[in-house]
């Protein structure tokens, strides 16, 4: 299986039905998998921050949701997880495709790339970055486990050397 | 000028067991001196995201109307959360927007709904087609039992003149969550 598979089969798996989503080049290889598979439902936001509020109102009506965005858009949502997901305590998967990061070629992308992990340290998100093929599962896996075992976020960052940088110099 | 607190009330005399999501500030304390429910999500903080997450919680039950009582200034600074609502256009929702043209909490400053912005219009251009602005209590309890009846997405922009509001809801967040979804059926996913 591919990466984007293999996040699809865990999202399955953990029964996490409803993306939203803010596109990127990383984020869409997982959608283009999800808009052929009828288990699940896909809603496009405007603003990353609006994810996190669609994701809590998913979780206390009794389902789950994941949201995906880049880089730049978790600058977008430090104000919905510190002050809902965090303290209602709402589990949910943050996937992030990683910009301003190894073979980037836009510098006004590499400063929220320099934040992403202070950021998400200073909030207390676990995160765990996917860069091998063959650790997908296994850490997709075990980050799903997590987030609904603590009953809180966890992150999951998308790295260019698994799912590629753009061609641009 | 509808008085927020007296249009709450008819709101929650009208339901059973549907869920409210209560956007911070003077919306979510009228609501809990209306009547505390444990069907009633009041959000302490996230200003803008009363609308988002009760787009959320309309997809996750389709089978109930899910109420979202929110204000002009929360709802101006997430107006996106219009247009992304109105590309689900989920039937079971009814969207009340609390308008005093003011961010009362704070001291009265100005919203744009002060200046020229007009919700009800921009909710329209949104995509939304069933939108109404009321100024007065009767038509409010009409347009309010009507979406309770009838098919949605509703908005309803409620006119509302400059009342403090004295309620204090539970303060501690996960005490909210676990009563509202207990209230729901629903256990720790």
């Amino acid at each position: 299986m591919t990466w984007p598979q293999h996040i699809i089969e865990q999202l399955k798996a953990y029964r996490i039905r409803f993306l939203s989503y803010i596109p990127d080049a990383i984020g869409e290889q997982v959608l283009k998998l999800a808009r052929q598979d009828d288990f699940f439902d896909i809603l496009p936001l405007a603003r990353e921050e609006e994810g996190i509020g669609v994701v809590a109102g998913l979780y206390v009506g009794g389902e789950r949701g994941a949201v995906l965005m880049p880089t730049a858009g978790v600058g977008n949502t430090v104000n919905g997880l510190a002050s809902l997901a965090i303290p209602y305590q709402i589990p949910f998967p943050l996937f992030i495709g990683l910009r301003g990061d190894l073979g980037e070629f836009n510098a006004a992308q590499v400063p929220m790339g320099q934040a992403l992990r202070p950021i998400l340290e200073s909030l207390r998100i676990p995160y765990f970055v996917l860069e091998r093929p063959d650790e997908v599962d296994t850490m997709v896996e075990g980050a799903l486990k997590l987030t609904y075992a603590l009953e809180l976020p966890v992150a999951l960052l998308i790295s260019t050397t698994l799912a590629g940088w753009k061609e641009e110099k | 000028m509808i008085k927020r607190l007296q249009a709450t009330r008819y709101v929650v005399d009208q339901l059973t067991d549907e869920p409210i999501i209560a956007s911070l500030g003077n919306a979510k304390f009228d609501l809990f001196t209306a009547k505390d429910r444990p069907q009633n999500f009041y959000m302490w903080n996230s200003m803008g995201l009363a609308s988002s997450m009760g787009l959320g919680l309309a997809m996750a039950r389709p089978h109930q109307k899910v109420i979202i009582l929110d204000g002009d200034g929360a709802l101006l600074m997430n107006l996106n959360s219009l247009t992304t609502a109105a590309a689900r256009m989920p039937q079971n929702l009814i969207h009340v927007i609390w308008d005093n043209r003011q961010f009362e909490l704070t001291g009265g400053q100005p919203t744009h709904t002060a200046f020229r912005a007009d919700l009800g219009l921009l909710a329209r251009g949104a995509g939304f087609d069933k939108v109404e602005t009321i100024e007065e209590q009767a038509a409010f309890e009409n347009a309010f039992s009507r979406a309770l009846q009838e098919p949605g997405p509703w908005i309803i922009v409620a006119l509302i003149g400059s009342e403090r509001a004295t309620g204090r809801p539970p303060k501690s967040p996960t005490f909210i969550k676990h009563r509202f979804m207990q209230s729901l059926g629903i256990s720790p996913l």
